[in-house]
């Protein structure tokens, strides 16, 4: 369902854009400017949902869950760091887990940590979409200046 | 809200091609691999099969959202003024623009192959990597719409508010830190 709004979504922004485009001249150039960046999107969106598919499956879910549960104090917020970029699946999986894990016996903090972490790091948004739209210094930029933040927020809120 | 030049009198701009095989894409292909290796290791042939599979339902089901977001990505600094844009979330336009591109991020609905299309093409159409990053970062940290559907409804909400609180400042100053590290780097 989610998926079918996004598309819809999407898809009317795509259009909306193309009904300003003047003439054939730049609706040309816009295909042939399509073409490139499919070329060099394409490929990279194929390898890295693959390459999630096998890395979800070594990886799985319940076993992310258990660990975020099992550590507790500065090991748990650690972990919780480590574990975000690593969760396997799309976007919502990752407050599921976290609200398992704290079902689970793990410190809100930990909880905090995670989330933070999976929203900035994602290794799936990183490699099917960051890289693949931004490129490779657009991308190591935004990670380098981030890698503080999640440890930032939790160290705010275990004072807070 | 889309403010155009008379482009009809303009011949459209020129774009210069990417390198499709690069390094970061030969690393992405190693570990794919290696990951379908370590399936087939450890699940067997047919699992990893089943895998792949899968993999390809699920970008069949992506298919038209990525062809859209590649549209969009390549079509939109063609028709975006780039010196309009430059102002508004260019290097020069300082804290306000890292403000009104972080408060863009947060209000973007849409998931990964909406933000970064359009990050790429607001990129190209002039702003500058401080304000790229505010905006790819304020739709990670405080995307309205997930919080709202989703976070609320799995996380206990003062949690929720303790991690928006805190996270509000950090695509501003992510922005202002990568425009610091570029101007150190051009200097």
């Amino acid at each position: 369902m989610n998926i079918l709004i996004g598309t819809v979504l999407i898809g009317g922004a795509a259009l909306w854009l193309w009904s300003y485009l003047p003439n054939s001249d730049w609706r040309r150039a816009s295909y042939e400017a399509s073409l490139d960046t499919f070329l060099f999107t394409a490929p990279r969106v194929l390898v890295a949902l693959l390459g999630a598919g096998f890395f979800a499956e070594l990886l799985p879910e319940d076993q992310v869950r258990g660990l975020l549960g099992s550590e507790a104090g500065l090991t748990a917020v650690v972990l919780a760091i480590a574990l975000g970029p690593l969760t396997p699946g799309g976007a919502f999986v990752s407050f599921a887990i976290g609200a398992a894990a704290l079902k689970a016996g793990a410190a809100p903090v930990a909880a905090i940590a995670y989330v933070t972490s999976w929203s900035l790091f994602s290794t799936t948004k990183i490699f099917a979409y960051e890289l693949s739209f931004m490129g490779r210094q657009a991308t190591l930029m935004r990670i380098l200046v981030s890698l503080p933040v999640p440890f930032a927020i939790a160290g705010l809120a275990h004072f807070l | 809200m889309l403010s155009l030049r008379n482009i009809g009198a303009d011949p459209p701009p020129l774009r210069k091609p990417r390198k499709v095989v690069d390094g970061s894409f030969l690393v992405l292909l190693v570990f794919t691999l290696a990951g379908g290796v370590a399936v087939a290791w450890t699940s067997g042939l047919d699992r990893t099969g089943v895998i792949v599979a899968e993999a390809f339902r699920f970008i069949a089901v992506l298919a038209p959202k990525i062809a859209a977001g590649i549209f969009i990505a390549a079509t939109l600094p063609m028709l975006l003024p780039r010196d309009k844009v430059g102002r508004l979330i260019g290097r020069e336009s300082g804290l306000r623009g890292l403000v009104v591109a972080a408060a863009c991020g947060a209000a973007l609905p849409g998931g990964p192959m909406m933000t970064f299309p359009l990050a790429a093409g607001l990129t190209a159409a002039g702003a500058d990597l401080g304000a790229t990053i505010a905006f790819v970062s304020g739709w990670s940290l405080l995307g309205l719409n997930r919080t709202l559907i989703w976070e609320f409804s799995f996380l206990p909400s003062d949690l929720v508010w303790t991690r928006y609180m805190l996270s509000l400042p950090a695509p501003v100053l992510l922005g202002l830190a990568a425009r610091a590290v570029m101007q150190r780097r051009v200097a």
